[in-house]
């Protein structure tokens, strides 16, 4: 009688947060009704950008699910706490980092990767440092170096680094993760 | 080696406890030094997931033996793939488990590279097929967030004129450096678009220190993407991170033109 009672509690609590998180898009969703009224050119204008952005985003998801299912296959929790753990050391921080200047797409394609990787045991750390090392994209730095000159690139490229760290280690400590 | 005793109580003279998720301690004995530690169990209360807890503190503690009453068979399942030997049935107390592992009665370590080891994996269809699922399953989970971002992307593209950006800066360093930052954490995109509109922006007379503040919270901090970014990763973490980021940016900028300026003069 108490499983079936914790049982319906559960599936109550799933659909919960189902309505939650639908809770989001359908707001924007709401948003594009109402300006649609309003400006409908410009709303379709929305509607043409946010779907050049899907097109956009599809390899780089094709690539994140794969690397999903080879983790799902190949990597444990065990693994992941001893690569990217609360104990992982130095090589916690450099591998997160090294992943996060190569890794290439918008940040929402690699969310869905980020939290498997959580839920297999990571660090806080680690993610933010993946996440602040995206801003370094070797293959735009040309085009930024075009932009602002050289010196000034490596320059903000080094600290940008440097801060991923200062970020990562302050997680950290603020997570109690430290 | 490193062997856990669920317990019901934190002395060596608890009974061992009846069912592993929900015991309230877990006594961790190193064998080789004799030193014991007690732990309390996160998932004592039962809440859900209270197994998956006990399998990550397990891990986090480099034990390669668990002893208990009973474990559940999904449990068990990730403990083993975490080569973690589990040993159930047991009814005594801690120092009864010991004293019978003193005496040759019971034998530890079938896994004796315990977490640390390397154990083939073997991959079959029904591995390949969970796989995918657990893959598929965490895909959708993030789908509905994933549009509202995209969808809001498009609003702000569509919406926001990019000379609207030049107007707003006001000729303060300090001030244009924040503000840059604060644009940077609306706006989102490529990168590239960042460098493009930073470019712009210096040619209107915009300073360095706010178009580099600008380029940093363009990829560092995401406003649009946090409903998404807490869905993924938290609350906690996802509000943590993108303030942290976001105060870092102005220094870091700082930091970067001081540098530059003084290099090349």
């Amino acid at each position: 009688m108490n499983l079936l009672v914790e049982k319906s509690k559960q599936k109550e609590g799933k659909s919960g947060s189902q309505k939650r998180r639908l809770l989001f898009p359908a707001a924007v969703a709401a948003v594009y009704v109402v300006l649609y009224i309003a400006m409908p050119d410009k709303t379709i204008l929305a509607l043409r950008s946010s779907c050049s952005i899907v097109s956009n985003i599809v390899l780089p998801l094709i690539l994140v699910f794969v690397v999903m299912i080879l983790m799902n296959l190949f990597l444990n929790p065990a693994q992941t706490a001893r690569l990217i753990g609360k104990k992982s050391g130095i090589r916690g921080k450099l591998l997160p980092a090294v992943a996060g200047v190569i890794s290439a797409g918008p940040i929402y394609a690699w969310y869905p990767l980020l939290r498997d990787i959580k839920s297999k045991g990571s660090g806080n750390s680690p993610l933010a440092i993946f996440l602040y090392n995206r801003s370094i994209k070797p293959y735009l730095l040309p085009a930024m170096v075009g932009y602002f000159g050289m010196v000034y690139v490596i320059i903000l490229t080094v600290c940008m680094l440097l801060g991923s760290f200062v970020v990562g280690y302050a997680i950290d400590y603020l997570t109690d993760d430290g | 080696m490193k062997i856990a005793i669920s317990s019901d109580g934190e002395e060596l003279d608890s009974r061992v406890s009846r069912k592993l998720g929900t015991s309230r301690y877990l006594i961790i004995l190193d064998l080789e030094s004799g030193d014991f530690e007690v732990v309390s169990n996160p998932g004592a209360s039962g809440q859900q997931g209270a197994g998956i807890q006990v399998v990550m503190l397990a891990v986090s503690r480099g034990v390669s033996t668990i002893v208990t009453g009973y474990c559940s068979p999904a449990i068990k399942e990730r403990l083993m793939s975490n080569g973690i030997e589990v040993l159930s049935g047991v009814e005594s107390t801690v120092r009864g488990v010991l004293e019978k592992y003193r005496r040759g009665e019971l034998k530890f370590g079938i896994h004796e590279e315990g977490v640390a080891g390397v154990k083939k994996i073997k991959i079959d269809r029904s591995t390949f097929a969970r796989s995918i699922r657990g893959a598929v399953r965490q895909f959708v989970s993030l789908l509905p967030m994933m549009v509202g971002v995209i969808l809001l992307t498009g609003l702000f593209n569509a919406f926001i004129p990019k000379g609207w950006l030049t107007a707003i800066f006001s000729g303060n360093p300090l001030l244009d450096t924040l503000y840059g930052a604060c644009f940077g954490s609306i706006i989102a995109g490529n990168p590239i678009n960042s460098y493009v509109l930073g470019g712009e922006l210096l040619q209107n007379g915009v300073s360095l220190f706010a178009v580099t503040a600008f380029i940093l919270t363009w990829v560092t901090v995401g406003m649009v993407q946090l409903p998404a970014e807490i869905a993924a990763l938290g609350r906690k973490f996802a509000l943590l991170r993108n303030g942290l980021s976001f105060l870092l940016s102005v220094p870091v900028a700082v930091v970067t033109v001081l540098i530059t300026n003084l290099i090349v003069g």
